[in-house]
């Protein structure tokens, strides 16, 4: 007897359809997957074994064998688990067929029947919406996500629970709509005292979505400074929130009441995290931390303490805004377009920057240093900033703006940005000229001042750029020992 | 004679020679020299040399006590633009931000006022020094410690080919000698030799650029040394050359002096530029204007060659 149910698998953020066939026939008791399964979905055999006997139903007798079609498909994790044991059933005749077949279903069976959540339910979800059904059978506390791909979801807490719904015993419980709205707590900008300079680029590279790279001696905020940019980001708008959401949901990273992120998302890998994790990649097909940070901050504290190739793989989210990660089978595509912030000393001592410290390092160590933050990568730093030491007034400065009060300029400048660049007068474009020669300033750095100096401009709300804000970008461009 | 088979003897020898040596490897060197054929070679990359009894041989060079067979040329300018007024200037290649900021303003002054600026195109001090003659569009020659094919240090290959545009890189080594730091004594010589006075922007003890500075005093040349703070092992050098009697240099005006230019009358100064040295949000701080404004006027000095910065701190250039 033949019985089939329907899932989805990942790839890259993609699901596939993919039909479960069970086959049971009589012979002697075996049991098989077969369709290029791997490790954790081989082992659905125990789990589904043990689940079916915790449901108090009956594991199908003889030769079983179940089929994951299309076979070319490589087919990875435990969300195969709920789909193939009602196929089973369905197979042994203990859940009707036509129903199952109406559905799609997704996720793990703990050993005791129970469901557990699995990652990128949410683009399982939208395929099956857009294979055209209109259930999907899935564990309760994924039933929330499921509802953003705008299929409705039957939350399930043990897998007897979906052999009564497919039965017609039981009614689904209502799964309430997602949690919205309500904007994560973060760090706030009134806590940074002094570091006027600072505060400024941060609202910049918030209004103009440019990376930014703080160098100074320790101790003067830079980390502070950083993680205060989600703070003044505007929300994401739906279609973003979507995304986001889909590349955390594969990650296994959504919380359960509030899966929808619309808060640009905010990532600060440690240094010593391998390439793979911080651009994707290796065995599983988990995405990197440059793509949970996907239309959010990747934050490179210290980044010259990271290992060099991991820098280097940066460039290509840098440069395409997604990252492709080989895999066993051709290739995943995750998106990874994110606001580079980084911070670092201004030399392996530390003491660059500050007036009351002397530095102790030597040429050879300081070009080694400087060397390391490649050309290409320094590029792409649209805002560079020396956060110097600040002396002990400073720190004795009044608490100073809140963060609510900057977002709420960068959202006008953004809405201006939106309707279309400013143009430069052309007093500005003579200015920008100037620099070019006097500094020196390369073509490069010259698109990238050019480029600040329009954010400027919307931030002021002016309706073409100037002079005074070509000459305001042209404060924090690369220094020329960093330039070299 | 032959000076440019001297040269290039000298270069593959790795040995520092003034006159020809005895013996037969030099015979049979110069046996085989085809001096047609090595001047081909030599154009062919872009390269010139310049024997030292050429007429166009840069006259101070020539009369030190240890002057090369000859100087190797890349680059636009004519050779005799080294017979013209020359300063050098050194330092440490570590050197602070002070030390930074010193050197490239006297670059852009001294450069400006007509002089040339000689240094030896390493990290620091040199490249400040070179970088702020090219920002004043003035005359730059930087003297390698390797052969004239090579850029050394790497990074700053761009900065030799900018020196290059307008004035001179030079060395008395042939293409393909490899950089040594042995040879960095031999090739300050040239730096100080050129030049009729040399200033000492930052140095450690013991450092090459007292060596420079050495070697200027033994030809008679005039030496500048940059004060410090006394508390900076980077101005241990230079304070100790100031005790031994160099001259303070205080500012560029010090050095056109002995020169005998006349400095231009000082033009007004901006207000700003009186709380300075301060980083930009001290002079939030101290001027009440916000840090937009600050930004601005800052980058406007700068641009107009009176303020520069290092590691986040403005300096009023000397
Ligand atoms: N401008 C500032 N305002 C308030 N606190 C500060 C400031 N700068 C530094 N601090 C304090 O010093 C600590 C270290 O700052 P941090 O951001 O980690 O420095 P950095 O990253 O530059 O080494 C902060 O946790 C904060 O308590
Ligand atoms: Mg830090
Ligand atoms: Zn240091």
């Amino acid at each position: 007897m033949l019985a089939r149910a329907v899932t989805h698998a990942l790839v890259g953020l993609d699901a596939r359809r993919v039909e479960v066939e069970a086959h049971v026939q009589s012979g002697l008791p075996s049991f098989r997957i077969v369709g290029l399964a791997d490790r954790a979905c081989q082992e659905a055999r125990e789990r589904v074994r043990s689940g079916i006997a915790a449901a108090e139903l009956e594991f199908p007798e003889g030769r079983v064998t179940v089929n994951l079609a299309p076979a070319e498909l490589r087919k990875e994790g435990s969300g195969f688990d709920l789909p193939i044991a009602l196929a089973l059933l369905a197979a042994s005749r203990q859940v009707p067929r036509d129903r199952l077949q109406g559905h799609a279903a997704v996720g793990e069976l703990a050993l005791d029947g129970r469901l557990r959540r699995v990652g990128g339910v949410l683009a399982v979800a939208e395929a099956a919406r857009r294979h055209g059904l209109e259930r999907i059978l899935c564990p309760r506390d994924s039933a929330q996500e499921a509802t953003l791909a705008g299929i409705e979801p039957v939350p399930v807490r043990h897998l007897a629970d979906a052999v009564a719904y497919l039965r017609g015993e039981h009614q689904p419980e209502p799964v309430p709509p997602p949690a919205r709205g309500e904007t994560p707590a973060l760090a706030d900008l009134a806590d940074v005292r002094g570091q006027e300079r600072a505060r400024r680029a941060l609202e910049i590279a918030a209004a103009g979505g440019h990376n930014l790279l703080l160098g100074g001696p320790p101790g003067t905020g830079k980390t502070m400074l950083a993680r205060r940019l989600p703070g003044i980001l505007p929300p994401l708008d739906e279609e973003a929130a979507l995304e986001v959401t889909r590349i955390h949901s594969v990650a296994g990273l959504l919380p359960t009441d509030q899966p929808l992120l619309e808060h640009p998302p905010f990532r600060a890998p440690h240094h010593s995290a391998s390439t793979a994790a911080i651009v994707g990649g290796g065995p599983g097909i988990r995405p990197g931390e440059a793509s949970l940070a996907h239309r959010g901050v990747l934050l490179l504290d210290e980044l010259a303490e990271f290992a060099r190739p991991s820098l280097e793989a940066l460039r290509q989210p840098l440069e395409d805004g997604y990252v492709s990660v080989a895999r066993a089978a051709g290739r995943a595509v995750f998106p990874a377009r994110f606001q580079l912030v980084g911070t670092m000393n201004l030399c392996p001592c530390g003491a660059r920057g500050d007036p009351l410290v002397e530095c102790t390092c030597s040429a050879q160590r300081l070009a080694r240093y400087r060397d390391k933050l490649s050309r290409a990568l320094l590029d792409r730093f649209d805002l560079v900033l020396a956060v110097p030491r600040a002396r002990a007034e400073e720190l004795a400065a009044p608490r100073a703006e809140p963060s609510a009060a900057v977002r709420a300029r960068v959202v006008a400048a953004r809405e201006r940005l939106r309707a279309g660049a400013p143009e430069r007068v052309p007093e500005a474009d003579a200015l920008l000229s100037n620099a070019v020669e006097r500094l020196p300033l390369s073509g490069r750095g010259r698109a990238r001042v050019a480029r600040v100096a329009g954010t400027i401009a919307a931030l002021a709300a002016a309706d073409s750029v100037l002079p005074e804000h070509v000459a305001e970008a042209l404060a924090y461009r690369a220094p020329q020992e960093l330039a070299a | 004679m032959n000076e440019l088979a001297l040269a290039l003897y000298a270069s593959e020898s790795g040995t520092h020679l003034v006159d020809a040596p005895r013996g037969v490897a030099w015979a049979g060197h110069l046996q085989r020299f085809d001096e047609r054929s090595a001047r081909a070679r030599l154009a062919e990359k872009g390269f010139r040399f310049l024997g030292r009894s050429d007429p166009g041989f840069p006259p101070l060079l020539g009369a030190i006590h240890d002057p090369p067979a000859g100087l190797f040329f890349r680059g636009g300018a004519e050779p005799e633009l080294l017979a013209r007024p020359a300063v050098a200037v050194v330092g440490a290649r570590a050197c602070s931000g002070y030390g930074a900021t010193v050197a490239r303003g006297l670059g852009r002054d001294l450069a400006a006022a007509g002089l040339v600026v000689v240094s030896g195109l390493a990290r620091g001090v040199d490249a400040e020094a070179h970088r702020g003659a090219l920002e004043a569009g003035g005359i730059t020659v930087a003297v390698l410690g390797c052969g004239i094919d090579r850029d050394y240090p790497a990074a700053h290959a761009e900065l030799a080919r900018r020196i290059a545009e307008t004035g001179l890189v030079v060395s008395e080594y042939a293409p393909g000698v490899e950089p040594a730091p042995w040879r960095f004594p031999a090739r300050n010589r040239i730096v100080a030799g050129l030049a009729a006075a040399t200033i000492v922007v930052e140095a450690r003890e013991r450092s090459g650029a007292l060596i420079t500075a050495d070697l200027a005093l033994e030809e008679g040349r005039e030496v500048f040394a940059v004060p410090g703070e006394i508390t900076s092992s980077l101005s241990a050098g230079t304070n100790a050359l100031l005790k031994l009697g160099a001259s303070p240099l205080t500012a560029a005006t010090d050095v056109l002096a002995s020169f005998g230019i006349e400095p231009e009358p000082p033009a007004p100064r901006h207000e700003l530029l009186e709380h300075l040295p301060a980083t930009a949000d001290e002079l939030t701080r101290r001027t009440g204007l916000p840090a937009p404004e600050i930004a601005r006027t800052l980058v406007d000095l700068e641009l107009a060659g009176l303020v520069s910065a290092a590691d986040g701190l403005y300096r009023a250039s000397p």
